[in-house]
């Protein structure tokens, strides 16, 4: 029995990013494919995203000329791909608020957002520090924390402050604070509803970005294989190791069940399709009676 | 009224929560440094917009951090924001940024430019004057509502000044997910 349906969804990507970013310490080890995504969980009459991506018409040409971001695509055309409209939306999940994981919410009209409200606390503490702290700030738009104060007045807005369980039924929320940034979250899917879950999918945000951050070589200490942290923490690579043993004791270390969104390799862990768009979408389960969107 | 007046009234006004029902200058695209410079090749020009940086910096953080604590006002209930460390040094920086308006000297052809962060400035200073005035509990609604219209308003006016090639924009995208080779053979 499974309650939901999870796919991920590829909207844009970058085709060479520095590996070095992707995994700490990882320095002259060349390029890889980093794909922007997000996540929709599908299940018990609701539609749920982890993260909204980022807006083109703000950053689309600084982006497109000076990173080589490709191949932006609307949520509408997104979405599509799994048979639904951002209209369907009704939860949102931030991760964090950076542009691109925060940057797009009002394309999702009818969704309420839910957000650390360490990750807005610690984004204003960070906004007061001198300008040669200026670093702190990275890749924080101004703008969404604005659209925020919009959402809130509609009540559409709600702060969490650490875990919180059933959000939705079977859907938690847990917090990886001064981690990534200042409140990262990670969210559980236990998709057979029961407290102590078989079936336990962690879609983890920006706190991993690839497969290469739960397993990679342990040689150099002398164990088979270990933890190493996302290249880029606002926190501290430390929190990010102790929230990926969160994340995979959670999934009694069955690494497949930790989710990266910002992986290639994807396709080759569940079945996948590239659309007409030239973008992935993963199927990472299907809820009992729902149609794959990728056979 | 006649009913013809009513409805040229009611759809020419704008909304409460609409931005352009505050009053002054609209925050309207206007022809940045950059467009200035080549179409002028003003060394004024480059003066101006290496001038704007601090000032669009200041507004950037202040509209940012204002944000923020509207969303903790709102969403706490708690009104103690102005007595925040956060908060004197948002004032202290939007006073160095009156500081250096006062100073800007916007070369012909960009005062329109120099006009919009200075309604950033002045709508960020009428959110940032409000704060003190809430009190405990759900009884901040219409301030916050106001207040909520005029952060979205700077932040219109900010953004109606930004420019890419002036190195006036909103995101610092140096460690973001993103900056990759072309960034790289760039340098």
């Amino acid at each position: 029995m499974a309650d939901y349906s999870i796919w991920v969804l590829e909207y844009c990507y970058v085709s060479k990013y520095h590996k070095s970013g992707v995994l700490y310490g990882a320095h002259n080890q060349g390029y890889v494919k980093l794909p922007y995504c997000y996540v929709v969980i599908k299940g018990r009459h609701h539609v749920a995203m982890i993260d909204v991506g980022y807006n083109d018409k703000a950053y689309g040409k600084v982006l497109g000329d000076r990173f080589g971001v490709a191949n932006w695509r609307d949520p509408k055309v997104v979405l599509a791909e799994v048979g639904l409209t951002p209209e369907d939306v009704d939860t949102c999940f931030i991760s964090h608020a950076h542009f691109d994981h925060f940057g797009n919410v009002e394309d999702f009209p009818k969704a309420k957002f839910y957000i650390q409200e360490r990750e807005i606390s610690k984004w204003v503490w960070a906004m007061s520090l001198p300008d040669r702290m200026r670093w702190m700030m990275v890749a924080v738009d101004p703008g969404d924390i604005v659209r925020g104060v919009g959402l809130a007045a509609d009540k559409r807005l709600v702060t969490v402050d650490g875990a919180m369980e059933d959000v939705l039924p079977g859907i938690d929320l847990h917090s990886a604070p001064d981690s990534h940034t200042w409140g990262s979250m990670w969210v559980t899917v236990r998709n057979d509803g029961q407290k102590q879950s078989e079936d336990t999918w962690v879609l983890a945000g920006d706190l991993v970005y690839q497969f290469d951050n739960l397993k990679s070589s342990g040689a150099v200490v002398d164990v088979e294989t270990m933890y190493t942290p996302v290249g880029l923490a606002v926190g501290s690579q430390t929190n990010l190791i102790l929230a990926t043993e969160e994340m995979m004791s959670q999934v009694r270390y069955e690494a497949r069940r930790v989710i990266p969104i910002h992986e290639e390799r994807l396709r080759d862990a569940f079945p996948s399709r590239i659309t007409n768009e030239g973008l992935r979408v993963t199927e990472i389960c299907l809820a009992d009676g729902e149609e794959s969107k990728v056979a | 009224m006649s009913s013809i007046d009513l409805f040229t009234r009611l759809t020419s006004t704008h909304k409460p929560d609409c931005i352009l029902s505050l009053h002054g200058p609209a925050p309207e695209a206007v022809p940045d440094p950059e467009q200035m410079a080549r179409a002028l090749g003003s060394e004024a020009v480059s003066v101006y917009a290496t001038a704007c940086r601090p000032i669009y910096e200041d507004m950037r953080r202040i509209i940012g951090q204002l944000a923020g604590l509207l969303i903790l006002a709102r969403l706490t209930e708690r009104p103690e924001m102005a007595d925040l460390t956060e908060m004197k040094s948002c004032q202290s920086r939007w006073q160095d940024a009156a500081q250096r308006l006062g100073t800007l000297v916007a070369p012909p052809g960009l005062d329109r430019h120099k006009l919009q962060l200075e309604s950033a400035h002045a709508f960020s200073g009428r959110v940032m004057g409000t704060f003190p005035e809430l009190r405990a509990g759900n009884v901040n609604g219409a301030q916050l509502d106001r207040m909520s219209v005029q952060i979205k308003r700077a932040y219109a006016h900010l953004n109606a000044a930004s420019s890419v090639k002036a190195s006036l924009q909103m995101v610092d995208f140096s460690q973001a997910c993103c900056s990759c080779d072309a960034l790289v053979a760039a340098r």
